[in-house]
């Protein structure tokens, strides 16, 4: 008894961070304050822009490379530029947001901090209807710019590609998404602010890179979803046969992958399961005693 | 000699505000007990995993989309520097992920430079590099599952030495690109060097990433950069064709002798440990 005294006294002195307190799910006193309100419509905002200069981006490439209207084969930003619309502004959202409503833009990752109990469900909910709510203007906005081309240059929408069948759609969307939301609760992780002096300036930084580089991988495949609300906002306003008939595969994959990614980093990287499980075992040997 | 005794020990503590770590162990049975040396294993192989799959998708999507034979266009796809980024940046954001956990190698070739330089143990050193070799091979299976037909008519994304090249030529890229990168490695967690910034190192994965970045740029056109022993092992083992097998010894016995040459120089040019041994036996001469 004693000795696991020290030890938990050991422990505690061993550590300059502290874990915060799991979110309880039905937590509704947040609702009476306005930095829940601000916070939604931050990520309505910012789901906004994303969306914007990103679908921009593509109808803006498509028009630009198509050759039998006038264009060159290499007259655009290419699939690279694409991706890096996509990786920054991620990167500049989160970076603005992270303080204001955690920087989510993206149903997916709201939901992985859900199952990690690190957001309550009505704040998960809102900030959902909010960046689909978003996603859907901003598309608008670059559709009322443009109709012409928006219609012509298929909409900046989600679809599997010739070539790919519903699986390996789905498989990408989840491995995607895992590297996106890992990479995010890697960022926000309290143990590893304690490591870097808790100077967690750069956080936005990888998260952004994370986007990028699936992007690069996989917009042969699906055009990249790993993002609900993208993928929402795109069909809604494309409005297409096609986009609907695929629209399931970016919200089944993105959120099993997202579901992985937090049971990875909570149970095998951050060892939750262990501390359970010696808890356990300590109650145990207090019943022993 | 009262002098010497008394000033010494004085002005090293007066001027250092950073402690090197002690040699790790050569053998360290404890951490065999450990949950944390498992989590690091786990750790590595996962971010094998995403990096072999993330990078030879991207190789393999920009092979399909430039081939003008098959619908694909000029420019199509998002290029060879696309493909460099694709390295570079899933480096910098695993690095950034995993430091924390198993110091973030993702490549035997850092693996074995921090083992030589004493930072690391021989059981980590060797279970981290399994772990890498079997994460390469899931993340390329991955890819090949997702497009077998694609995966195989456009090279497996395969490190092979290009047609022009002679074997010395591609061993010496691959032993001064992961000289650069090892290097880079060394410097970005060098306590003294922590110290200087302020002892802190979040930005440590952004020039390891970069390291990687710069390498891809320059030596695609060689070998298609391997850098990595475990990637090119994944690679080879999925693809598993005859030139890239002919050509395999390239990317394990360059990688390891960049590696130990930038773990040389970090540590006994750089540091200047080797001086200090000298000091010390001259010290224990003067005694």
């Amino acid at each position: 008894m004693t000795k696991d005294e020290l030890t938990e006294e050991e422990s505690l002195s061993g550590k300059d961070y502290l874990d915060p307190p799991p979110v309880k799910t039905f937590e509704v006193r947040e609702l009476k304050k306005w930095s829940f309100y601000r916070a939604v419509i931050a990520e309505f905002i910012a789901t906004l822009l994303f969306l914007y200069v990103t679908v921009l981006t593509v109808i803006g490439f498509k028009s630009q490379t198509d050759i039998n209207a006038g264009g060159g084969a290499c007259a655009s930003v290419g699939l690279l530029g694409i991706s890096w619309a996509f990786g920054g502004m991620i990167f500049i959202l989160v970076y603005c947001t992270a303080g204001i409503s955690g920087g989510h833009i993206n149903p997916a990752v709201t939901f992985g901090l859900f199952l990690a109990s690190k957001v309550s469900l009505v704040r998960a909910v809102s900030y959902m209807v909010a960046q689909c709510l978003g996603a859907t203007c901003g598309v608008g906005l670059v559709k009322v710019f443009q109709s012409t081309y928006y219609n012509r240059y298929g909409g900046g929408a989600n679809m599997l590609s010739d070539g790919y069948n519903v699986g390996v759609g789905v498989g990408a969307e989840i491995i995607g998404t895992f590297v996106l939301v890992y990479t995010v609760f890697s960022a926000t992780d309290p143990k590893r602010n304690a490591r870097d002096s808790h100077i967690p300036v750069l956080a936005p930084l990888p998260i952004g890179f994370s986007v990028f580089m699936v992007h690069l991988a996989t917009i042969p495949i699906t055009g990249t979803g790993i993002n609900p609300a993208r993928s929402f906002g795109a069909a809604v306003i494309y409005n297409n046969q096609k986009a609907w008939d695929d629209q399931w595969i970016f919200w089944v994959g993105p959120f099993v992958g997202a579901a992985i990614a937090a049971f990875y980093h909570q149970f095998v990287l951050r060892a939750g399961a262990m501390k359970a499980y010696g808890s356990v075992r300590s109650q145990l040997h207090e019943l022993h005693a | 000699m009262a002098k010497d005794v008394e000033a010494v020990p004085g002005e090293g503590f007066q001027t250092r505000d950073y402690q090197d770590p002690p040699p790790a162990p050569f053998i360290d049975g404890a951490e065999l007990k450990k949950w944390s040396f498992y989590r690091a294993v786990i750790a590595e192989f996962v971010a094998t995993l995403l990096f072999l799959y993330i990078t030879v998708l991207t190789v393999i999507g920009y092979k399909i989309q430039s081939d003008t034979d098959a619908g694909g266009v000029d420019c199509g796809g998002v290029g060879i520097l696309g493909i460099a980024w694709a390295f570079g940046g899933m480096i910098f954001i695993l690095v950034y992920c995993t430091a924390g956990i198993s110091g973030g190698h993702i490549n035997p070739a850092v693996t074995f430079g921090l083992f030589l330089a004493r930072k690391v143990s021989l059981p980590r050193a060797l279970l981290y590099i399994i772990a890498q070799c079997l994460g390469a091979i899931c993340g390329v299976g991955f890819v090949k599952a997702f497009q077998s037909s694609y995966y195989t008519r456009y090279g497996g994304g395969a490190n092979s030495l290009a047609d022009g090249y002679s074997t010395g030529t591609g061993l010496a890229a691959e032993i001064i690109g992961t000289f650069v990168l090892v290097y880079t490695v060394f410097s970005a967690t060098d306590p003294k060097r922590s110290a200087r910034d302020s002892h802190v190192p979040v930005l440590a994965p952004l020039p390891i990433g970069f390291a990687v970045f710069m390498v891809h740029l320059a030596t695609i056109p060689i070998t298609g950069t391997g850098i990595n022993p475990a990637r090119s092992f994944g690679a080879a083992v999925i693809y598993n064709k005859s030139k890239p097998w002919d050509d395999h010894w390239i990317f394990w016995v360059g990688p390891f002798i960049g590696a130990a040459i930038a773990a040389f120089y970090h540590q006994f040019v750089l540091r200047a440990s080797g001086s200090k041994s000298l000091g010390s036996f001259r010290s224990a001469a003067n005694v």
